[in-house]
Parts: structure tokens; sequence; C-alpha cells
């Protein structure tokens, strides 16, 4: 059972809904760990954040009506399960606005499923500084490679302003790479 | 302006994923996950069971409260306002009030003074001073005076 329409039907049926969607856990764990994970960063957050947003697609399975694909669905879900938990997770720790992604760096320098050299450090460490949404889009884009049409169903934003979005994000990471490799120890 | 093709960035070392989990995550998570939602629907079930069990405890509640609510309501707006009413008349009234400013008027302010001070006159000219001197030199107390009285 691997089609998502099949995974669909079964989901509907109470007599097979357990076992389907053990199936969608199994079809899409990976995809939505990974993608939970260059958001949040620390795999411990990441395996909360998961665990929350496979338990709302169970509980919203049953409303779903296939107007978007299902692979677009969970990617929205599992995206907003993150950013509120950023969110709640900034609120708790942050003294000032100008702060706010220092708890995304701390976050990742306290990671100890981590294994990047530091010039991965400083490439996440570039990324942790972009606002929200340009993070969002330039990790889909540079790291999973979802194309543009797909990420505008996600998060629900028109194609053109998600390119800028992009665009504007290579340019910071690219602006802070080179203001802070040369203090990288070779 | 943002086509894709001049947006190429490289920042080396993509394919190299820095990031990895605890051994066999992967490999748990389906059991664990199911573990945690069925877990949710039986507190959920559980929790719904109390629900229906103190339904009627609780609308028994409501209906007292309401009822209780109710008869507080009409008692302190009907009858206490009544009782307000009548009192605020009797003090407030403006025929009351006008009556008595009007006997007030009525009486003449000497002969008010007249009556005070004559009726304290009257008790000390009724009062012989010789009678009175010798009360006072008889040197007696009250009970000894009170016997001399009813004897």
């Amino acid at each position: 059972m691997t089609d998502d329409l099949q995974i669909l039907e079964s989901l509907k049926d109470p007599s097979t809904k357990e076992l389907a969607f053990r199936h969608l856990i199994s079809k899409y764990k990976e995809r939505l760990y990974w993608h939970i994970r260059k958001i949040v960063l620390n795999h411990d957050d990441t395996d909360d954040v998961l665990q929350n947003t496979f338990i709302k697609i169970w509980n919203g399975i049953d409303a779903f009506r296939a107007e978007s694909s299902l692979f677009t669905w969970l990617y929205r879900i599992a995206t907003n399960e993150s950013i509120t938990f950023l969110n709640q997770r900034k609120r708790k720790s942050m003294t000032s606005l100008s702060d706010e992604n220092q708890y995304l760096i701390d976050n990742l320098e306290g990671d100890s499923y981590f294994d990047g050299d530091n010039w991965q450090m400083l490439l996440q460490k570039a990324i942790a500084t972009l606002p929200d949404k340009q993070r969002l889009v330039f990790n889909m884009k540079y790291f999973d490679e979802i194309k543009y049409e797909e990420m505008s169903q996600i998060l629900t934003t028109s194609v053109g302003a998600l390119k800028a979005s992009y665009h504007h994000a290579v340019k910071k990471v690219e602006e802070y790479v080179k203001l802070h490799e040369t203090r990288i120890e070779p | 302006m943002y086509e894709e093709d001049l947006i190429q960035p490289d920042f080396g070392k993509r394919a190299q994923n820095p990031f990895r989990t605890p051994d066999n995550y992967f490999e748990v998570l389906e059991d664990r996950i199911m573990g945690n939602i069925l877990d949710q629907t039986k507190k959920k079930s559980s929790s719904s069971k109390i629900i229906r069990f103190m339904k009627p405890a609780l609308g028994l509640a409501a209906s007292f409260t309401l009822i209780y609510m109710l008869g507080y309501y009409s008692i302190n707006t009907f009858l206490l306002k009544d009782t307000v009413k009548i009192e605020q008349t009797d003090i407030t009234g403006t025929d009351s009030l006008n009556n008595y400013s009007i006997s007030l008027a009525s009486i003449d302010e000497n002969s008010l003074i007249n009556a005070i001070f004559t009726e304290e006159t009257d008790i000390f000219a009724e009062t012989n001073p010789d009678e009175f001197l010798a009360y006072l030199a008889t040197g007696l107390n009250d009970v000894e005076i009170y016997s001399e009285i009813q004897n």
C-alpha cells in the first residue's frame, strides 16, 4: 500500500484505519522529519514536533478533502507545527526580538546529533539569521529541492513571492558566509 | 526577475547532511507514534466517559442554580424594589415635606422660646427656698429621703 489514494481509502474504513495510518507514517516519516529538522534544528525538538504533526494528521484525516495532494497537506501541517513550536520556545527563552534567532543557534550548538564541520555550522548559522519565511523557502528550495508550484501550495504564497524570498535569502546567506568564513579555523 | 537559473548558489558540501538521528530512530518511529495516538484516544474516551457520568449531576446543579438565580433576581427586582419605593415615599415624598414645613412655619418663634424656658422657671417657682435649704441641711441619704416621703 504505497499509493496515496489507496492509503486515503483505507483510512476512511475504521477497520483498516490504524494499519493505513502506519503505512502513511512509514511513507512520509523521513521526509517530514528532515523538513522539520531543518526548521527547528535540534533532534529532540524535531521528534516532539513530528509526533505532534502525526497526531494532528490522525485527528484531521477524516476532514481531509483531497483539494490538495496528501503530500502538500502533510507538509503544511508539519510546517505550521514547526513554526508554532519555535514561536512558543522563542517567547519563553528570548529577552529581546533582536536576539530571536539566537535560540536556533543555541539549539544547534547544543544538539548532540549535529555532526557538521565548522563550515556547515557557519552555513546553518547563516540560515538561522533569516526571517522565518525566507528560512523556510531557502530550506525547501536549496536542501529539499521542492518546486515553487508545490511550495506555493504548502506555504500558501504566490510563486513570484517565493522566488523573491529565495533570492533575498540566498543574498543574505552569501553575505553572512563571506563576513564570517575568515574566522573559521581550517 | 528571480529566474531559477540565476539563483543557483553553491555553498559547497551540499550532498553531505550534517544532521543525524539516534540509531534505529526511524525503525521504531511508527510504533511510538501509534502508541501515542492510541494513548491519546484512550484518554479522550475515558474523559468523555467521566463527562457522560457527570452530565446528569451537572445538569441538575445547573438547573438548581438557574432556579435560585431566577428566584433571587425576581425577589430583588419586584419585592424589594416596592419596599424601597414605599420607604422612599415616606422620607422624600414632597407632600409630607410640605406639610412638615407648613406646621413648622405656623409656630411662632417667641412662643416656642417661652414654652421651653417657662417650664423650667415653673419648676423652680413651685419650690420654696426654705424647704430646699431645710432639705439640704438634713444630710439625709437617698434611702432615708425615700422612707421620709413614704411616711
